[in-house]
């Protein structure tokens, strides 16, 4: 199921703390379900609906952090906008060479070849921008990110501020 | 990108409900402090502010959506007709983030024309880069005007008060 589908399931007389957890939890399970995919870099759907997922949840623990405590929240919010940050970096150089590929039709043979030029220069900017998101996928896997993230968002902290 | 405004006033044992209507209102306030740069086409990054404030409250919106819907006492229509208006309103915050991010496109894919037309100069004529510089800068405006139309529209029919008000409902 969808973070989306989860999130309109919620009782709206709940607390929003309660709330706050169950939708950083949805959003990041499904920012973590196309991992896989996005390092595997085969299919650019991959690494857009990660990077937008990571942006909804966001804009979720931008609304929610006064339900926990600030240090540990502070930590986890620096983790999520390094994962936004490194798939923009990719994802910006795959609409642009999907971009520019597109346009290769409107315009004569010689212009294509200066074209073609600028989208193997991108090309491989793409591949440099892919080893940062690679490194932090590997330092979340070791530092078993994961598992911490959902331990922190799926228990209750009343006390948080 | 410009920050993220704090948002204020977060009761975290109140109900969602009633959060909702603490927050979003503060979102839609974070979007119009934009508004005094729009008339200027050349703005880039104040645009680009506005189309990530946007997104924000987009997102919220769609996070709060549920805070949104009537208690299931009232009539099924009722309902149904409340949570319509929600979706209405949340189609204009989608429509206006893609026209600003469509603009966006452009002025990136120029900045990323220029500085190649600059490094394959001394190379070859580049002649397509210039048609494409040619093409985007034509898209752009074109964008620009498209978005400035539908603001004006939406400032004429008080669309801010409308929102707020329904947010607050």
């Amino acid at each position: 199921m969808t973070a989306t589908l989860e999130i309109e399931k919620i009782s709206p007389e709940n607390t929003l703390e309660a709330c706050a957890r169950q939708v950083i939890v949805s959003y990041f399970r499904e920012m973590m379900s196309y991992k896989e995919g996005a390092e595997d870099g085969t299919d650019i759907e991959f690494v857009h609906e990660m990077r937008v997922t990571s942006r909804r949840l966001r804009a979720a623990m931008d609304n929610f952090a006064d339900c926990f405590p600030e240090k540990p929240f502070k930590k986890y919010y620096k983790k999520i906008k390094a994962i936004t940050r490194t798939m923009g970096a990719v994802r910006d150089l795959d609409v642009l060479i999907a971009r520019f590929q597109r346009e290769l039709v409107i315009l004569t043979e010689a212009e294509q070849a200066d074209i073609r030029g600028l989208i193997e220069h991108l090309q491989q900017e793409r591949e440099d921008a892919r080893k940062p998101m690679l490194m932090l996928f590997a330092e979340l896997e070791a530092t078993d990110f994961e598992t911490k993230f959902l331990e922190f968002f799926n228990s209750s902290h009343r006390t948080a501020r | 990108m410009a920050k993220v405004h704090t948002i204020i006033g977060v009761k975290p044992l109140g109900s969602y409900r009633e959060n909702a209507r603490i927050i979003l209102p503060q979102k839609v306030e974070e979007v119009y402090t934009w508004e005094p740069f729009i008339h200027d086409e050349t703005r880039q990054e104040e645009l680009h502010n506005m189309r990530i404030s946007i997104k924000r409250l987009r997102y919220t919106m769609e996070i709060f959506r549920a805070a949104y819907w009537l208690p299931k006492t009232g009539p099924k229509e009722v309902s149904l007709t409340h949570d319509e208006r929600f979706a209405k309103l949340l189609a204009v915050i989608v429509d206006l983030q893609e026209i600003l991010g469509d603009i966006h496109d452009c002025d990136v894919v120029l900045e990323v024309l220029t500085d190649y037309a600059c490094q394959s100069e001394c190379e070859t004529s580049a002649q397509g880069v210039a048609t494409l510089i040619d093409q985007t800068k034509e898209a752009r405006k074109a964008d620009y005007k498209v978005f400035l139309e539908k603001w004006e529209q939406l400032s004429t029919t008080n669309f801010k008060q409308k929102l707020l008000s329904f947010l607050a409902s």
